[in-house]
C-alpha cells in the first residue's frame, strides 16, 4: 500500500466521520482504481440489474440455493476488496450451482451485516437448507439451516484471496451439499500479509456495510439480471 | 511369595501381566497394554517396557522394588516388512481417448464429427459434422453462443470443453449435444481429426464407446480394425462420457512392466518365479518349498531393490551383516493402484494390477537376551527371558474358558502370523508367516489411493459411515442413527470413520459400500490366507481340518471383523475358531505375558 493509498483511505475516513448524517455527500468521491469504494447508482452497478420483489419468502423447491447479500452488496458498495464487480462474483456462484443442476434465488438481508448470520438466514430461508451469506467485500460463508448460526459448513473468511474461480467453486460445492453429495472442500489460500494489507480497507468497507443495517427490516426477495 | 511380570514385546504393543505365585498358586494382579516403543527386538523398547510396567504396578497399588522376576518373551524372532510393486500400466498415444467421469457433463447421446476448435468455425465448411473444442479462455456463455450461431450454418454433433462448463453450455443451447467437460490437457486434443462423443444418462455408462462393434460402427472399421480397438473399448468401460478420437497411430496399451524373479531356495529345491505373474503363482512358488532358507531378488530389478532394501533396513536393526540377514517367508497379495493414465489429457486414472508383498525374517536370539540384561541392569530387578512366544501364547490362550488341548493358536499381530498347535500330550509345534495387520493397511492406503499410513490404519481399525443430515448418519449396514445436537459441520455430507473419540472425515470421494469392500477384501486377503497357510503347516499332514480347536489372539484379533471374517472362512473346514478371552477378562490381549508368568509358576 502506497503513501497516496493511506492519504486516500485517512481522508475517507475523516469526510464519513464528519459527515455520518448526511452521507450522501459521498457521492462525489472518485472511483479509485481498486478496491471496490465507491458509490455508483443503487439499481445499475456494472451490468448488474437489481430491484427488491418484497419481504422473502421460505422456500420450499429442495433444488434451491439461497444466495443471501449483505446491506451494501451492490448498493453502495459495487465491487469485491480486490476489485472483482459484483456482477461477476454473482455470476460465478451462480454458475457453480447452474452447472450441478439446481437452482438459486437471491435475498438481502438488513438485519445484520454478519456474514455468519447472513448466510444462516439464508440457509433458513432455503428450500434445500443451503445458503450463501456474502459480504460486498466478498468475505463468503456457505452454512445449512439446522447448524448453529456461529457454525458453518464452509467458511471463506479471507476476503483479498478470493478470485472468480473460488467464487464458482463455492456455488459449485453449495449445489454439491444441498444434493447431499460429498463434496471436496473449497482449497483455502492462506496469506498472513493479507490482514495487515487489507485489514484498513476491509473496515472501512464493513463500516459502510453496517450503516445500511436495519434491524427491524425483513430479508428481502431479489431479481437480478446480469444484462 | 514372589511377584512376577510377565513382558510382552509385540510389533504394536507391549504388554504385562503381573502375578503373585504362592507355592504354585498363582493369582493375577493387573495387566496393561502400552504402545511398542521402536521396532519389536531393539533397545528402544525398554522406553514402552518401563512404562508398561509402571502401569500394571500402579494398577495393583504396588511399587516397582517390589517386584521379584520380570520374565520377557524370547520375541518370536521375527520382523516383517512390506512393499508394492506395480505391475502393469496403461498407456494412451496421440491422445487418442478420453475417459472420465466428470460429475456433470452436458447433454446425452453420441455424436460423431471432425474436432475444430472453437475460433477456426468461421472457416468450417458446411455439410459435414463437427466436434467443437473449447479452452478455458472461453467463457460458457460465449461457447453458448458461438455454437449457437454456428449451427445455423454448420452440423455440430457434440462438444469437448476443459472448463467444468457442460451443463452450463448445455442449459443454453438451442440444439442439444452431448459435450465432455472438464478435459483438463484440451490442447492435446488433436484438430482435424475424426472424433466421436458419448454421454450416458446419469447413472448409467457409455455402452456404445466401450463396445467394439459400436465403436466400429461409428468409424466404419474393417475387422482388422476393430481388433485394434478392443483395448480402446475397454479402457473407458465404467465411464460417464467419452470420447474417441481416430488418430493415425492411436492406440491404448496395457504394459507389464518387468517386475523381476523372486528365488526362493530351501529344501527340498528351490524355485523360482516372475513377480509379474501375480500372486497366486509367487504363492505357488513359496509353498512349493517346504522349508524356506531365504528368497532373493533378481538383482538390478524392482524386486531386487525392494528385498534388498528389507535385508538393509533389517540389518540396520538387529545390528547385522546385510548377507547374513534371511527372508524365511513371503505373502503376496493381488491389489489394484489408483494410477494417473500416461499419455491421458482428462486426469485419467486406471486402476493398474499391483502386487503387495510383506517378508519375514528371523534374527537371532541374541537380541532378546541382550535387551534382558541391558532391562535388569536399569531396574536392578532379575530378568529372564522365558520360553518360545508361540508356546507362551498357547499357554495364555488355555486361560481362555471352555479351551483344551489339543489346542491351535492364532496369533495375528501387526507385522507377522504366529502359529501353533498343542496336542493332548503337552508337545506343540509353532510357525511365524509374513504378512498381517501392516499388510491389511498398505493395501487399505494404496486401493483406496490414500495420502497417509494413519488414515488408512483408521479405515481399517474403525466402521464406516455417511453424515446424511446435520443430525443423522447412516452406517455401513445401511441402518440410520439420529442425534440430539448438531453434529460438527466438518463431517456434515461427508463419510466418516467412526472412532471412538469421535467421526473423522476420509478426504476420498468414494461411497461407502466401496470402501468398505477394499477393507474387508484386504482383510480376507491377508487373514483368510494366512490363517489357513498357518493351520496347513503346522497340522502333522499338511490339512486343515486336523485341528479341532483355534484360538485367535493378538492385535488384529481385536478388530471388530477379522475374528468374524476368519471364523467363518475356517468353517468351511469345519474346524471351531474364535476370539481368544484371556483369563476369562482380558479378552485376546495379553496371552503372551500371561503364558510368560504361568509357565514360570508350573516351574517351580
Amino acid at each position: 500500500m502506497d503513501q497516496a493509498t493511506i492519504k486516500r483511505l485517512v481522508e475517507e475516513v475523516v469526510r464519513e466521520l464528519a459527515a455520518q448524517p448526511a452521507a450522501a455527500d459521498t457521492a462525489t468521491v472518485s472511483k479509485p482504481a481498486r478496491g471496490g469504494v465507491t458509490n455508483m447508482t443503487p439499481t445499475t452497478a456494472g451490468n448488474l440489474t437489481i430491484s427488491e420483489t418484497g419481504d422473502a419468502a421460505r422456500g420450499t423447491d429442495p433444488k434451491e440455493v439461497v444466495i443471501a447479500l449483505s446491506p451494501a452488496f451492490s448498493t453502495k458498495i459495487h465491487e469485491t476488496i480486490i476489485g472483482i464487480p459484483h456482477a461477476a462474483v454473482l455470476k460465478e456462484i451462480c454458475a457453480g450451482i447452474e452447472e450441478e443442476g439446481l437452482k438459486y434465488r437471491f435475498v438481502r438481508m438488513y438485519k445484520t451485516a454478519d456474514v455468519g448470520f447472513v448466510a444462516h438466514e439464508a440457509a433458513k430461508l432455503s428450500g434445500s437448507g443451503i445458503g450463501i451469506g456474502i459480504q460486498s467485500r466478498g468475505t463468503t460463508v456457505i452454512h445449512q439451516k439446522d447448524l448453529p448460526p456461529l457454525s458453518n459448513v464452509e467458511l471463506f473468511s479471507q476476503s483479498p484471496l478470493i478470485d472468480e474461480a473460488t467464487f464458482r467453486a463455492i456455488g459449485k460445492n453449495a449445489a454439491k451439499y444441498a444434493k447431499g453429495e460429498n463434496p471436496t472442500p473449497v482449497p483455502i489460500r492462506n496469506d498472513q500479509m493479507a490482514r495487515p494489507k487489507y485489514q484498513a480497507i476491509a473496515a472501512l468497507l464493513h463500516n459502510k456495510e453496517t450503516t445500511l443495517v436495519d434491524s427491524s427490516k425483513k430479508p428481502q426477495g431479489l431479481q437480478i439480471s446480469f444484462a | 511369595m514372589t511377584l512376577v511380570a510377565g513382558v510382552d514385546i509385540g510389533n504394536a504393543t507391549t504388554e504385562v501381566a503381573l502375578a503373585r505365585v504362592v507355592g504354585n498358586e498363582i493369582a493375577f494382579l493387573a495387566s496393561s497394554t502400552i504402545p511398542t516403543t521402536g521396532i519389536k527386538g531393539t533397545e528402544a523398547n525398554l522406553q514402552g517396557v518401563f512404562h508398561a510396567l509402571q502401569v500394571a504396578i500402579d494398577k495393583a497399588g504396588l511399587a516397582l522394588h517390589d517386584l521379584d522376576l520380570i520374565r520377557v518373551n524370547e520375541a518370536a524372532p521375527v520382523i516383517g516388512d512390506v512393499a508394492m510393486e506395480t505391475i502393469t500400466e496403461t498407456v494412451i498415444t496421440e491422445s487418442t481417448m478420453i475417459g472420465h467421469n466428470p460429475t456433470t457433463p452436458g447433454g446425452l447421446g453420441i455424436g460423431v464429427g471432425t474436432t475444430v476448435h472453437i475460433t477456426d468455425l468461421d472457416s468450417a465448411t458446411p455439410g459435414e459434422p463437427w466436434i467443437v473444442v473449447a479452452d478455458a479462455a472461453h467463457p460458457y456463455d460465449v461457447v453458448a453462443s458461438v455454437i449457437n450461431e454456428a449451427s445455423k450454418r454448420l452440423e455440430i454433433t457434440g462438444a469437448i470443453l476443459q472448463a467444468d462448463d457442460g451443463t452450463l453450455v448445455h442449459n443454453r443451447l438451442t440444439t442439444k449435444i452431448p459435450i465432455v467437460d472438464e478435459v483438463r490437457l484440451i490442447d492435446k486434443v488433436p484438430l482435424g481429426m475424426l472424433a466421436a462423443i458419448e454421454v450416458a444418462e446419469v447413472g448409467r455408462i457409455v455402452e456404445t464407446l466401450s463396445n467394439p462393434y459400436g465403436i466400429a460402427t461409428l468409424f466404419k472399421l474393417d475387422n482388422e480394425d476393430t481388433k485394434q480397438v478392443v483395448p480402446l473399448a475397454r479402457s473407458l468401460v465404467g465411464n460417464r462420457s467419452a470420447v474417441v478420437i481416430k488418430t493415425p497411430k492411436g492406440d491404448v496399451q496395457e504394459r507389464r512392466i518387468p517386475a523381476g524373479r523372486i528365488t526362493v531356495h530351501g529344501e527340498p529345491r528351490g524355485s523360482e518365479v516372475d513377480v509379474d505373474r501375480g500372486a497366486e503363482e509367487i504363492m505357488d512358488a513359496v509353498t512349493s518349498v517346504r522349508a524356506v532358507s531365504d528368497v532373493t531378488g533378481e538383482p538390478g530389478t524392482n524386486v531386487g531393490g525392494m528385498m534388498e532394501k528389507v535385508r538393509v533396513t533389517m540389518a540396520q536393526l538387529t545390528e547385522q551383516q546385510p548377507r547374513d540377514i534371511r527372508i524365511t517367508d513371503l505373502l503376496a497379495v493381488d491389489t489394484h493402484v489408483p494410477r494417473e493414465v500416461a499419455g491421458g489429457i482428462a486426469n485419467e486414472f486406471s486402476m493398474e494390477a499391483a502386487v503387495g508383498i510383506a517378508v519375514m525374517v528371523k534374527t537371532d536370539r541374541l537380541q532378546m537376551e541382550r535387551l534382558a540384561a541391558k532391562l535388569a541392569a536399569q531396574i536392578s530387578i532379575p530378568v529372564e527371558v522365558g520360553g518360545i512366544e508361540a508356546d507362551m501364547a498357547i499357554r495364555g490362550a488355555l486361560t481362555t474358558p471352555g479351551t483344551a488341548a489339543p489346542i491351535a493358536v492364532l496369533d495375528m499381530g501387526a507385522g507377522s502370523t504366529d502359529a501353533s498347535v498343542m496336542r493332548a500330550d503337552g508337545s506343540g509345534v509353532s510357525i511365524h508367516l509374513a504378512g498381517a495387520g501392516n499388510m491389511v493397511t498398505l493395501m487399505i492406503q494404496s486401493e483406496l489411493g490414500l495420502d497417509t499410513f494413519d488414515a488408512a490404519e483408521d479405515v481399517k481399525r474403525y466402521p464406516l459411515a455417511k453424515v446424511e443430515t446435520v443430525f443423522n448418519i447412516r452406517h455401513e449396514d445401511g441402518t440410520v442413527q439420529f442425534f440430539e445436537a448438531p453434529l460438527p459441520p466438518q463431517v456434515y455430507a461427508r463419510v466418516v470413520v467412526l472412532k471412538p473419540e469421535g467421526m473423522v472425515p476420509l478426504d476420498i470421494d468414494l461411497p461407502v459400500e466401496t470402501i468398505r469392500q477394499v477393507r474387508i477384501r484386504a482383510k480376507q486377503r491377508v487373514f483368510v490366507t494366512n490363517a489357513i497357510r498357518a493351520l496347513r503347516k503346522v497340522s502333522p499332514n499338511d490339512n486343515v481340518r486336523d485341528i479341532d480347536f483355534v484360538v485367535l489372539v493378538g492385535g488384529s484379533a481385536l478388530d471388530f471383523e477379522i475374528p468374524q471374517l476368519v471364523t467363518s472362512a475356517l468353517a468351511d473346514y469345519r474346524v471351531v475358531a474364535g476370539r481368544a478371552n484371556i483369563r476369562g477378562m482380558e479378552g485376546a490381549r495379553n496371552a503372551v505375558a500371561t503364558g510368560l508368568a504361568l509357565t514360570w509358576a508350573e516351574e517351580q
